[in-house]
């Protein structure tokens, strides 16, 4: 790859003809994955990376462990190939410095409290590079996150911004990256705190500013793609299914039998009635529950102490 | 009421009163924890999709068994983390030398989590009426937030499941169910448990599986008759 | 971290084969479904994406000059890794390959050397200079068992589809890399003295011993291997070649020649 003669056409336009304030196509599918707890694969340009998480989990070596909070691993992996000259597999400097900061661009969102002595693993896999793979890996992980379960105080969106030609362009290309005047990776969060901040180049205070502004739009897009990736998991599914209910037969409209569930208004015996002699108060009770000790006793203590809370105790008893 | 597919982050009320499980609050602000499906009826509670058993005091559990120490069985629970069993927790006594006899690894027992400390140090025990190791019949997996669909309200699921198949059938909250019965009734009960797992979000659902006992192995045509709304579904399913 | 295999599950295992079943409804000899799926990555001069039921693999080659090997200064270098990332199993970690990533990277790559199939007189540049080097990456992304034979069908072709990029290298005219032969591994898995085709992750953690071999258009075989702590009979070994082969052919017809 050589030099461009220029960067943008009379339009103002970029070499694949974006506007500089114009992301790249972003697709993402969630849950790609068996063996992983969550995964995402997310296409960004010519980006391609898969991130798969695992955990929480039991944390080895022990003496790693922190008795009062989930640790967070993030591996940020380039496949050999995933470049135009091929690289050795296995971590570099720069693959390791980005695990780094990635795990704490994650950090901040992770309720890492919620499990104490155990790890969150997240695993980003750059499988085809073109400009941006640290902040598309962090989209991607950021999904995975969510699709495993793991509780955070909201998504983490990241995107690059960068000067070419003495203009300042969002998400820069691969040219753009490669020659181009400065280079601002940034995530953030849905409130717009940066948790991940880097720069090379060059930039004045005031282009610097408006870099931020810039980067906190393109972040915004990239949280909504987020959750519309999300979203669509489950609402495709159902799509599905219900054209194909329509050849078979028209869904019928319910059943007499009464089978709602209770999330916290289960009733005890239930277990108790179909397992042998064990008796079991509170089977029921506790799915979804667990965090909510946490989240009324750590964080809100002006919170209601309410009827789950009691819930809660009665089971401890 | 609103039933829908929250995210983290997500804004779902100003009715901080109400915060409920899967959420936390800012600046007086109820906000989604968690992936999953949202339940206002009542208190604001997030149900996650997907999730890790956490041990909790006093829950039923299925483990096997990873490593056998002088005086400790360490159980896999499917969870975060592992759990222990002191050998004085068994229901006799026991020297070292024949704790491998009694249970060794890739055993599986239903045990009790007897305790768990603030580092998450889960401790068990098998000293109660009902407590044993397993070494018949099935021990079938799900997620173990999809634990109460599968037992019902009130059981009704779960007491269907048994009555149809003659299986006994024991559910731990870990997500892992023990069957055991004969080997074709432990099939068609592997065969309902994965399709509650899987349509969880159904409505209808202990009729779907009732239809699956009573019309055969089209397990296909019945799991597509009967989606509904979405919606619907989720209501349903939280209520 | 090793995956402790409940009993329970091991004896359920068992108790289908005593039936003649297996766990996902498959016959002994049947091969779960494949798709492969080329040019996947346009960074690497040939790439593959290939999915073994949920098991799956990402393959690509690039293709650089280098120096020959003094005692072959006229063909080209193939170099195969095998990478069993820890996103693709709660039982992988990071860090360097072990000896298992190391024998299915060394299996896949006798595969490939051994049935002759890139013409690596064709890779030579100029003779004990300088010759096209051809690096086989496997990237695994997703573990259900018998990692492979998803491993070595992506090699073969994403092979078939690279191209040797001599004019970014100033060595002429890109060519296709010169694949003659189409090498296919089959797996299967001794359980309780049954010979099962494509092991999935449970039987592969239940069975004490696999073979695997790989075997040529005309049904020649030109790399075995057996893997595990268990032994085999002759009887066996002689009947897994047969259904290798035949399984093999059946490959090949569906994927790789419709590449």
């Amino acid at each position: 790859m050589s030099k461009p003669e220029k960067f943008f056409d009379e339009n103002g336009l970029r070499l694949d003809g974006r506007r500089v304030d114009e992301i790249r196509p972003m697709k993402i599918e969630v849950g790609v994955l068996s063996r992983a707890d969550g995964s995402c694969y997310l296409e960004w340009g010519n980006n391609k990376v898969l991130a798969g998480v695992f955990g929480p989990r039991e944390l080895h070596p022990r003496r790693m462990q922190r008795p009062d909070t989930a640790i967070v691993r993030y591996r940020y992996n380039m496949a050999a190939f995933s470049v135009e000259d091929r690289i050795r597999p296995g971590p570099n400097r720069r693959s390791t410095e980005i695990s780094k900061v990635s795990r704490e661009a994650f950090e901040p969102v992770v309720m890492t409290h919620l499990y104490p002595s155990a790890v969150i693993d997240v695993f980003a896999e750059v499988l085809q590079a073109d400009a941006g793979t640290r902040t598309a890996a962090i989209n991607a992980a950021a999904i995975a996150l969510a699709d495993a379960g793991i509780p955070m105080k909201g998504l983490v969106s990241a995107c690059a911004v960068g000067k070419v030609d003495g203009k300042l362009v969002l998400d820069l290309g691969k040219e753009e990256d490669n020659y181009g005047d400065a280079d601002l990776p940034v995530a953030m969060t849905q409130d717009g705190d940066i948790t991940l901040i880097q720069m090379d180049g060059n930039l004045t205070q005031d282009e610097f500013k408006e870099a931020m502004e810039m980067v906190k739009v393109g972040g915004k897009q990239i949280l909504e793609i987020q959750r519309e990736a999300l979203k669509s998991k489950f609402s495709q599914f159902k799509t599905e299914e219900i054209e194909e209910a329509a050849v078979i037969e028209t869904p019928e409209p319910d059943a007499t039998i009464d089978e709602t569930v209770g999330i916290e208004t289960e009733v005890d015996e239930s277990v108790e009635t179909d397992t042998e002699v064990i008796e079991t108060e509170d089977d029921n009770e506790k799915v979804g529950a667990v965090f909510v000790e946490d989240d009324a006793n750590d964080k809100e203590p002006d919170e209601n102490t309410d009827d789950e809370d009691v819930e809660e105790g009665e089971i401890n008893e | 009421m609103n039933k829908k597919i929250v995210i983290p982050g997500q804004f779902i009320s100003n009715n901080v009163k109400n915060a409920g499980s899967g959420t936390y609050v800012d600046d007086g602000k109820v906000y989604s924890l968690l992936y999953g499906i949202l339940n206002d009826k009542k208190r604001i509670n997030v149900l996650p999709f997907s999730g890790k058993y956490i041990p909790s005091r006093n829950d039923l559990v299925i483990g096997t068994v990873i490593v056998v120490t002088p005086s400790n069985w360490i159980f896999e629970l499917g969870s975060a983390y592992d759990g222990l069993l002191h050998v004085s927790e068994f229901p006799r006594r026991v020297d070292s030398a024949q704790m491998k006899g009694i249970m060794n690894v890739g055993d599986s027992a239903i045990i009790r989590i007897k305790d768990v400390n603030t580092a998450m140090k889960v401790e068990l025990t098998m000293r109660e009426r009902g407590l044993r190791a397993i070494n018949y019949g099935r021990v079938i997996e799900i997620m173990p937030t999809k634990v109460p669909r599968l037992i019902g309200h009130s059981g009704s699921m779960i007491t269907m499941l048994q009555k149809e198949t003659n299986c006994e059938i024991f559910v731990g909250q870990n997500g892992r169910v023990w069957i055991n019965g004969k080997d074709n009734d432990m099939d068609r009960l592997g065969v309902a448990i994965d399709m509650i797992s899987r349509n969880s979000n159904v409505s209808g659902l202990t009729e779907m599986i009732f239809r699956f006992f009573r019309n055969g192995n089209d397990v296909n045509d019945v799991t597509r008759t009967s989606f509904e709304d979405t919606d619907d579904i989720r209501a349903d399913d939280m209520e | 971290m090793s995956e402790v295999m409940s009993k329970l599950k091991k004896d359920y295992i068992y108790n289908l084969l005593l039936k003649g079943q297996r766990e996902d409804g498959r016959a002994f000899d049947e091969i779960r479904d494949i798709t492969l799926e080329t040019h996947v990555i346009d960074k690497a001069e040939g790439s593959a994406k290939v999915q073994y039921g949920n098991t799956q693999v990402l393959v690509g080659v690039k293709i650089q000059v280098g120096t020959p090997f003094p005692d072959s200064p006229d063909v080209g270098v193939i170099i195969t890794s095998l990478e069993l990332n820890p996103i693709a199993s709660p039982t992988f970690e990071s860090g360097p390959p072990r000896e298992n990533a190391i024998e299915m990277a060394r299996v896949t790559d006798r595969g490939i050397r051994e049935s002759g199939a890139i013409d690596l007189k064709k890779l030579c540049i100029t003779r004990g200079e300088e010759v096209w080097m051809v690096f086989i990456d496997i990237h695994v992304l997703n573990d259900e068992g018998n990692i492979i034979n998803a491993a070595s069908l992506g090699a073969i072709a994403a092979l078939m589809t690279s191209i040797v990029p001599a004019e970014r290298n100033g060595k002429g005219e890109d060519f296709m890399l010169p694949v003659r032969e189409m090498p296919v591994c089959i797996s299967l898995a001794d359980i309780g003295g049954e010979l099962m085709i494509d092991p999935g992750r449970n039987e592969e953690t239940v069975c004490e011993t696999k073979i695997m071999i790989t075997s040529n258009q005309d049904g020649s075989i030109c790399a075995m291997q057996k893997s595990g702590e268990g032994a085999l009979s002759e009887k066996q070994v002689l009947q897994a070649v047969t259904i290798a082969c035949e399984k093999a052919a059946q490959v090949r017809e569906e994927h790789l020649l419709k590449i």
